[in-house]
């Protein structure tokens, strides 16, 4: 079941008096469940098609679709909805709220909505995901007090606390020694097999790639590789799947 | 809600420097408030109890001037002093009054000006002369405490004054006058000076009385309307000439005013245009009979103060419908130039208030927008995280009001504080002015429940205009942002 797509997406930036194309006609679709890494070189276009997948940005041209609904024509409100009940956000730099403990920061996303969980079924969730990511003895301290990796932890919790079915994760090793960046990563592949929630993360490392069962491949904001793992290469370099903007690259 | 006001109180504590800047600047108005409010409603409470309670009761009731206001104290107008006009159909007026239910009781008054002297003297004192029948007037203010002699009785020529005012007199005069001992009034009214002699009956006291009390002379009325030259045929008088001036000056004080004659130097006006006097006979009078039906206000007390606007505006109906000419008003328009030194004062105050106020916008606003951008990581991983708009607008809202109770509680206190310490002090009023403001001689303000609500509700709305900007600005953050925090 297709649960993000991405059609002919395009993403232009004013830089000073000249445009910059970040995203020349991107076209691919992620299957509920995947593990799918974003890869490519800085500047490749990983973060601006995340940010357009994440709905805090959006697309200059081309249809970017989250569980079957277009996100183009919603207003920023259903946007930010959306973004509450159907993904959550784990950032390179971590973005814990500086003034909340390990608990509080796990428990602000469902703060900002309406939350079909009772109080002690929110409470046991919280707590779940706090030992899930190995932070029981840690709950209430501040980000401050916590190491990268911990913080990342914390992020990931949090990230999955409304019960999201899409995760988004922009580098989220970028900030981390390689053994806490294997950790982490090993800790989201567990809990997208356990609960079969959608990671997508972006990496320019080749080493974290190979963790992810789905890869799109970008250079200079376009895809040059969209395969998956024990399956045929989707979309090879060069291939018009993503050129051609048909979108028919990405179908697994 | 719980987590915005944690989330306030934690961002005011972690971001202290701003707070404390913001926070000193809310408590420091605050502070200026209550302290600036209780100066002014101790002031304007005082005036007004001084004024209501001694001279001007609940209502006051004159003729209209035809150019100027007119008060308890005469007419002020562009020019200077104006004539004070007689109150026409005072008869009707009094009838009108006594028909009315709110009203307790009246007394009418003249008011004059003077200088006080005493025989073979240069010498001479401003006198501000308030002609009253003492009967009626002490039923109504009886606050004066009598420190010498005795009131004056009705019939009874002669004045009162208050203890400051014969200190005053005597150093002025460089005498050592007492009660028993007579003085010169000359009345300067429009139509000429007039001279009369009349001995001290008494001396009064007020309670928390001013110097600006001191220059009041109680004086029968009888006298006052001759020295106003509301006399009954007054447009006969007979000039004096230059030498029976010097010959007057000459002469003794038993000689001049044994027989309590009045001298007067010119005349040119009736005292009541217009209105006919009762039985004024036709044929040519003394010039020193008093037109007994001549007043110039009726002070009226009511049996609940707090019905004086309606009372008010129910008299000034009967007159317009009745075509007579003259006017009720408060206290206030009693109180004339005593009252508006202190509406000036309050203005003065409001305007300080406000440049205070715009200046403290100022200042929190910018170091509100500093904080904004310090948080724009924080807010763009909120937004992106799920946190409508309105989120992050209550967000800086509590925050804002949290600061502004905190730091408006502890002005409140340093407010009441310092109003306390003040007091203790005894501070005492050098001037006519500073004792106007004190509402006595010694400062004693006092901070009310009214006032406190007020300044602090200011500073919540000031604390409010500042927090507008940079909130407009915190709800421009993109959640994108939160991907580009480093």
């Amino acid at each position: 079941m297709v649960i993000v797509e991405l059609q002919d997406v395009h993403k232009v930036y004013p830089l000073g008096k000249v445009e910059v194309e970040a995203v020349k006609g991107v076209s691919f679709s992620i299957e509920k469940g995947d593990f799918i890494s974003i890869a490519g070189p800085s500047g490749s276009g990983k973060t601006t098609i995340l940010n357009m997948i994440g709905c805090v940005d959006r697309p200059t041209q081309g249809t970017v679709i989250i569980n079957g609904q277009p996100t183009k024509e919603l207003s920023d409100r259903a946007l930010t909805t959306l973004r509450h009940d159907t993904l959550g956000f784990i950032f390179q730099s971590f973005n814990l709220i500086p003034v909340l403990d390990v608990r509080e920061n796990v428990e602000f996303p469902l703060l900002l909505g309406k939350s079909r969980m009772g109080k002690s079924e929110k409470d046991e969730w919280i707590d779940y995901l706090i030992e899930e990511v190995g932070l029981t003895q840690w709950r209430d301290h501040r980000s401050n007090e916590l190491s990268g990796g911990q913080r990342q932890r914390v992020a990931i919790a949090r990230a999955l606390v409304t019960k999201p079915h899409i995760v988004l994760a922009d580098e989220p090793t970028a900030n981390l020694d390689s053994k806490t960046g294997e950790q982490i990563l090993e800790l989201m592949k567990k809990i997208n097999r356990e609960m079969q929630t959608t990671f997508i993360f972006s990496t320019h490392d080749a080493k974290i790639v190979n963790i992810a069962d789905h890869v799109v491949r970008l250079q200079d904001g376009l895809v040059t590789e969209n395969i998956r793992k024990g399956e045929d290469v989707l979309v090879g370099a060069g291939a018009g799947g993503a050129a051609d903007g048909t979108g028919e690259g990405g179908r697994a | 809600m719980p987590v915005l006001i944690r989330i306030a109180f934690r961002n005011l504590l972690e971001h202290r420097s701003k707070t404390l800047i913001i926070g000193t600047l809310l408590a420091l108005g605050v502070v200026i408030l209550i302290v600036g409010n209780a100066f002014m409603d101790t002031a304007e409470r005082g005036v007004k109890e001084g004024f209501t309670a001694n001279f001007t009761g609940d209502v006051f009731i004159s003729g209209k001037a035809t150019n100027g206001t007119v008060s308890l104290f005469g007419v002020q107008a562009a020019g200077g002093q104006e004539t004070t006009p007689t109150l026409p159909y005072y008869d009707r007026i009094v009838e009108k009054l006594s028909s009315m239910p709110q009203v307790e009781d009246k007394a009418s008054q003249i008011t004059g000006f003077g200088m006080a002297t005493i025989a073979n003297s240069d010498d001479q004192t401003f006198a501000l002369l308030f002609g009253i029948e003492p009967g009626e007037y002490r039923r109504i203010f009886d606050q004066a405490k009598i420190v010498d002699g005795h009131f004056l009785e009705p019939g009874e020529e002669g004045i009162v004054i208050t203890k400051g005012a014969l200190e005053r007199v005597n150093k002025q005069l460089k005498q050592e006058l007492k009660v028993g001992d007579r003085i010169m009034l000359t009345g300067m009214g429009s139509m000429g000076f007039k001279i009369r002699s009349v001995p001290i009956v008494g001396l009064v006291e007020y309670k928390n009385g001013s110097e600006a009390s001191d220059f009041i002379t109680y004086v029968d009325v009888n006298t006052a309307r001759i020295l106003q030259g509301l006399t009954l045929g007054n447009d006969a008088d007979t000039p004096v000439s230059e030498s029976q001036k010097a010959l007057l000056a000459q002469s003794s004080e038993d000689e001049m005013f044994g027989g309590g004659e009045v001298v007067e130097t010119s005349s040119t006006a009736p005292s009541r245009p217009a209105e006919p006097v009762a039985a004024a006979p036709a044929a040519p009078v003394a010039q020193s009979v008093a037109d007994t039906g001549a007043w110039q206000f009726i002070l009226v007390k009511l049996k609940h103060p707090s019905q004086a606007p309606r009372v008010v505006a129910e008299l000034n109906q009967w007159f317009a419908t009745e075509g007579i000419d003259a006017q009720a008003g408060g206290w206030k328009m009693a109180a004339g130039p005593f009252s508006q030194s202190i509406d000036v004062v309050r203005i003065i105050f409001n305007i300080a208030i406000i440049i205070v106020s715009i200046v403290a916008i100022i200042i929190m606003t910018n170091t509100l927008v500093i904080s904004v951008i310090e948080r724009t990581g924080e807010i763009g991983t909120m937004r992106a995280l799920g946190a409508q708009r309105g989120f992050v607008r209550k967000m800086f809202l509590v925050e804002t009001l949290t600061i502004a109770v905190v730091f408006g509680a502890i002005g409140t206190v340093l407010g009441v504080g310092i109003i306390g310490i003040l007091n203790l002090a005894h501070i005492e009023a050098g001037n006519a002015f500073l004792q106007i403001l004190f509402a006595g001689k010694i400062l004693h303000a006092s901070a009310s429940i009214g006032s406190i609500i007020s300044s602090l509700v200011l500073v919540i709305v000031v604390a409010i205009l500042a927090h507008i900007y940079p909130v407009s600005l915190a709800l421009k953050i993109e959640p994108v942002r939160a991907m580009q925090t480093e």
